[in-house]
């Protein structure tokens, strides 16, 4: 049911009040709704009819029997909402992903008072989740985000239902994760290589040859090295996992720079910085970026690449 | 094709039981091909799901519909009403789950479980039959919960636990309800025919009919007397007035040319005058009895009461002769309260119609009796005097009480009186009532229960078919009607003590009552004992529970709530659930109940607090080997055995491939003792 703009702006807007995007947000009565299903209100004219037949033949036990009906309506408000309450929510990690592509948010639910049983997680434009939660334990869910725009793209509100124990009430909560998801910028084709240093000759092919960096030693492996310095061989023979050191490469190094796309658009620059990082990457030389009010150190590897790109993806707010 | 909603693997069960269980109150009264028709659809239903059959067709479907629709009709001879309703919704029921296809249809099953389950309760209201309507709602909850929990390898187990616990939590607020909802007047008339009548009083009376119905220790009707219990030779339970006789048996007569209208006063009508004249002494009398009496069904109309009854509840009627009639027959327990004032019948008077219909006899019977009644009017100066003659007649002549009277031959009167003398109660009310009406006395025949045996909880009197009298009560001119039971000539003990001891203390009684098995019911034994507490929980439950009705319910209120206002109902109702519905949320929200420790931390903590009591005072955050040390440095001796048991500890705890086994937790707990006795 969609209802006219101007209400669902005002309902947004409350609702944005209500519950503030947070980091970790724990549901409590502030933010649970509750309200009977479909089958709540059919069940609740079973039990009408049972009044009015009760009254009727003026019999005490059917009477009874109706009210144990509401009664356990009343119950099932409890329980129901009790299956929601004190669900915890944070932020998991995230992977950032190519504008117009998808990203994907984790979502990490943990239960630190009881179980939570059979929980669906509702997010626009995606399948419904359902999860489980044992006390003490935490589930995590990736959801699909759409990256539209380059960008940081904010999850969207995620309503987490559920209908346990009964199915006769549906009871939900809206949750704003401050939670995002980097869209880097979509790479845009260019012959022209926005970098500085190296060779003279600034295509990108020409320069980071193998064989053209000087070998200078190995140091221990650092998570983000990149894999392809890694001197397997030494990993084969038993010295563990080391990470090859070359001198600085004979082309020196390379910064792609902002200022070198003059006369394009703030996103054709980021576009065209995307491509040639991407196109940079499997040379084994070292870029570097320039950003207005940032630099990041010529570097070679995944690692190196995803904070580029981040880079980009944030641009202007690092 | 769509997909097919299969019923979680762990609910299929739970979902036949309960279907099962709603169906089977009406499978026992019922026809029996419902009983065939469910069998089936469990059975199509089983094989559907264990994936050997496809689903029934919408073609089958509709036959199986059409089939039941028209089964029903053939049984029942019409689709509505109470019976025919119900059977055909059970019917409905079972094919309703027979097409569980989707998840909707599955609530739709479970919820209209609710609703049959509860039609059971139409036809019987026994606290049994109420445990067996609250056990189907716990597995239809069971269902709901079931259907509502995806995971594949739920428990169904855990889905009963969880559906009993919301039920037990449920009770409490249903009990509130119950008091506290205003009960509102029926929006419409509707009437079940209930259990049927096994023996009781008949309409009319020839030899034998009421020592047929002593044998018998059926209920007949409860009494629970407030205030002032007559004594047992004064509990004449009148239930009918019998006035035309023919030589044999026995009948109601009115006399002729009467209307209703002046023979019964129905409360709201225009009162006849001889109820005006009644109500107008009643006041002035200070002998009253005040009671409740809980009719077992009789399928007749007649009521049982004390002379002169008035109704305190609707739907009945008082009649001219000083009884109560109900304004439909007795199909369920009737609950209902009367007073009685004993001693004001005379103001009733007698019309000359009435006076010759209480005198009038068949022909030709009883020619020896006619002469000995005109005897003794020649020799008596006044009716009572008659009457006392009658009675010096039947104590002096060698009469017997007895349950098993000869055979009377052609003139029942004259056979009795001067051949046979051995009779039962209505021999002697009959030839009583005939010499009477001979002597030229008005008199009837009354026929209902006497005595009565109070339970052994004190709380009220149960009366049985074999209480069941019949007497004689005589026109008097002054005193009115009186009562005379000449069974009380020939047999006081059956008028003081009962019947039963007045054949205890006969010849011949004993061997009968041997025969009969009819002992005592406050006979001592466990059985008896248990029978009396059934009687009284099933008193309860007729009194507190199925008898709550309006005005039951707001004396109830009166006495809690001080003025029955909506108002103030309503705000004892908010209340009473406010706080219920308080103390549930405290206990399922805001408690987090207990944690429970694993084993392991368990040893843990029990070391903990024992070097801790022992010694100085231990912080909670230590390492087994933090605690070790800290155990080390205040008893040196115990330095080595503490190391052994926190690298024993460690070594089980920590181990992430094996979890310990049986053996070595006994071992650490050794060891954990090893260490307690070196800790002084």
């Amino acid at each position: 049911m969609q209802l006219p703009a101007p209400i669902r702006n005002l309902y947004e807007r409350w609702l944005a009040r209500r519950l503030p995007p947070a980091r970790q947000i724990v549901l409590d009565q502030r933010r649970i709704f509750i309200f009977p299903t479909g089958y709540g209100f059919f069940y609740l004219l079973v039990a009408a009819l049972l009044f009015i037949g009760g009254i009727n033949y003026e019999n005490n036990l059917i009477l009874a029997l109706s009210f144990l009906l509401a009664s356990l309506f009343m119950v099932a408000i409890l329980h129901t909402f009790r299956n929601l309450s004190a669900l915890g929510i944070r932020n998991g990690g995230s992977e950032s992903g190519f504008a117009g592509e998808e990203g994907a948010l984790e979502i990490v639910l943990f239960a630190q008072r009881r179980e939570h049983h059979c929980v669906w997680l509702r997010w626009r434009g995606q399948d419904d989740q359902q999860i489980s939660i044992r006390r003490g334990e935490e589930e995590s869910l990736w959801l699909n985000l759409p990256l539209a725009k380059r960008g940081r793209v904010m999850a969207p509100r995620l309503k987490v239902e559920s209908r346990f124990p009964l199915g006769l009430l549906r009871t939900w909560s809206y949750v704003s994760l401050d939670h995002y998801c980097l869209a880097w910028p979509r790479p845009e084709e260019s012959l022209d290589c926005p970098a500085d240093g190296g060779k003279e000759n600034q295509q990108a092919f020409s320069s980071g040859q193998s064989g053209n960096d000087e070998f200078q030693g190995l140091r221990s492996y650092i998570p983000g090295d990149s894999l392809r310095r890694v001197d397997w061989k030494g990993y084969a023979r038993g010295r563990g996992l080391n990470t090859k050191q070359f001198e600085e490469p004979v082309g020196g190094r390379l910064w792609l720079r902002w200022d070198r796309l003059q006369g394009l658009g703030e996103e054709q620059r980021l576009s065209v910085l995307s491509y040639w990082i991407l196109q940079l990457d499997p040379q084994r030389q070292p870029y570097g970026l320039k950003l207005p009010g940032l630099t990041l150190a010529p570097d070679t590897g995944d690692v190196h690449r995803w904070r580029l790109l981040d880079a980009l993806a944030s641009y202007p707010d690092f | 094709m769509a997909r097919i909603y299969q019923v979680p693997s762990h609910t299929r069960l739970w979902l036949a039981l309960a279907v099962l269980l709603c169906s089977i109150p009406q499978l026992v009264k019922g026809p029996l091909w419902q009983a065939g028709l469910l069998v089936l659809v469990i059975l199509i239903r089983w094989l559907v799901e264990q994936q050997r059959l496809t689903l029934p067709g919408r073609m089958v479907r509709s036959l199986l519909l059409i089939g039941a629709v028209a089964l029903t009709f053939y049984s029942f001879g019409r689709l509505y009403g109470p019976e025919a309703g119900v059977a055909l919704l059970v019917s409905l029921f079972a094919l309703k789950y027979l097409e569980v296809v989707q998840q909707r249809d599955a609530y739709v099953v479970i919820v209209l479980g609710y609703f049959v389950c509860g039609t059971a309760l139409l036809f019987s209201q026994t606290p049994g039959m109420f445990l067996y309507v609250v056990l189907c709602m716990t597995v239809l909850t069971s269902c709901l919960v079931g259907i509502n929990h995806s995971d594949t390898r739920a428990s169904g187990f855990l889905h009963g636990k969880r559906a009993l616990v919301i039920t037990l939590q449920s009770i409490p607020l249903m009990m509130v309800l119950f008091l506290l909802v205003p009960r509102v007047a029926p929006l419409w008339n509707m009437q079940v025919g209930g259990d049927k009548a096994r023996t009781g009083m008949s309409d009319s009376m020839s030899p034998g009919q009421i020592s047929e119905l002593s044998e018998s220790a059926e209920l007949a009707f409860r009494v629970d007397f407030q205030g002032d219990v007559p004594p047992r030779a004064q509990r004449y339970w009148r239930g009918l007035t019998l006035s035309h006789y023919d030589g044999r048996t026995w009948q109601q007569a009115v006399p002729k040319g009467q209307l209703e209208s002046e023979y019964l006063y129905r409360r709201g009508t225009e009162k006849p005058d001889w109820y005006r004249k009644l109500e107008s002494r009643r006041s002035y009398e200070q002998e009253r009895y005040l009671y409740e009496v809980i009719a077992e069904p009789s399928q007749r109309r007649w009521l049982f009461s004390l002379a002169v009854p008035f109704p305190l509840d609707g739907d009945m009627a008082l009649a001219k002769d000083m009884r109560l009639v109900a304004n439909q027959p007795v199909s369920q327990r009737l609950a209902y309260r009367v007073e009685s004032v004993p001693a004001i019948n005379e103001v009733i008077g007698l019309t000359p119609q009435e006076r010759q219909l209480m005198l009038s006899l068949p022909q030709n019977a009883g020619k020896k009796a006619r002469g000995l009644a005109h005897q003794w009017r020649k020799e008596s100066s006044s009716a009572r005097d008659i009457s006392q003659r009658a009675l010096r007649y039947f104590r002096d002549q060698p009469f017997h009480y007895t349950l098993r009277p000869p055979r009377l031959t052609a003139d029942p009167v004259d056979d009795f009186l001067f051949r046979t003398r051995r009779g039962f109660c209505e021999h002697y009310a009959s030839s009583f009532t005939f010499l009477m009406r001979a002597a030229g006395v008005p008199a009837r025949v009354v026929v209902g229960y006497q005595g009565g045996e109070q339970n052994d909880m004190g709380t009220h009197f149960l009366v049985r078919q074999y209480d069941a009298h019949a007497w004689s009560e005589i026109w008097l001119e002054g005193e009115g009607w009186t009562r005379v039971d000449p069974t009380g000539a020939v047999a006081p003990d059956r008028i003081e003590l009962g019947l039963r001891e007045a054949l205890e203390n006969s010849e011949d009684g004993r061997d009968l009552l041997a025969d009969l098995g009819l002992r005592r019911f406050s006979d001592g034994g466990l059985f008896a004992k248990v029978s009396q507490w059934i009687d009284y929980v099933d008193f309860r439950w007729q009194t507190w529970v199925l008898g709550y009705d309006r005005a039951f319910q707001s004396d109830f209120l009166e006495s809690l709530l001080g003025a029955v206002t909506p108002a103030r109902i309503a705000i004892a109702l908010i209340i009473a659930v406010a706080i219920l519905m308080g103390f549930y949320a405290f206990f399922l929200l805001w408690q987090t109940g207990n944690e429970k420790l694993t084993l392991m931390e368990r040893e843990y903590w029990r070391l903990h607090q024992r070097a801790s009591e022992r010694g100085r005072p231990l912080v909670a955050g230590l390492t087994p080997m933090q605690l070790c040390q800290a155990i080390s440095e205040q008893w040196p001796q115990a330095a080595v055995a503490a190391e052994n048991w926190a690298k024993y500890y460690q070594k089980l705890h920590y181990d992430p491939l094996s979890p310990p086994d049986k053996q070595q937790k006994r071992h650490l707990r050794s060891l954990r003792n090893r260490l307690y006795k070196l800790l002084d």
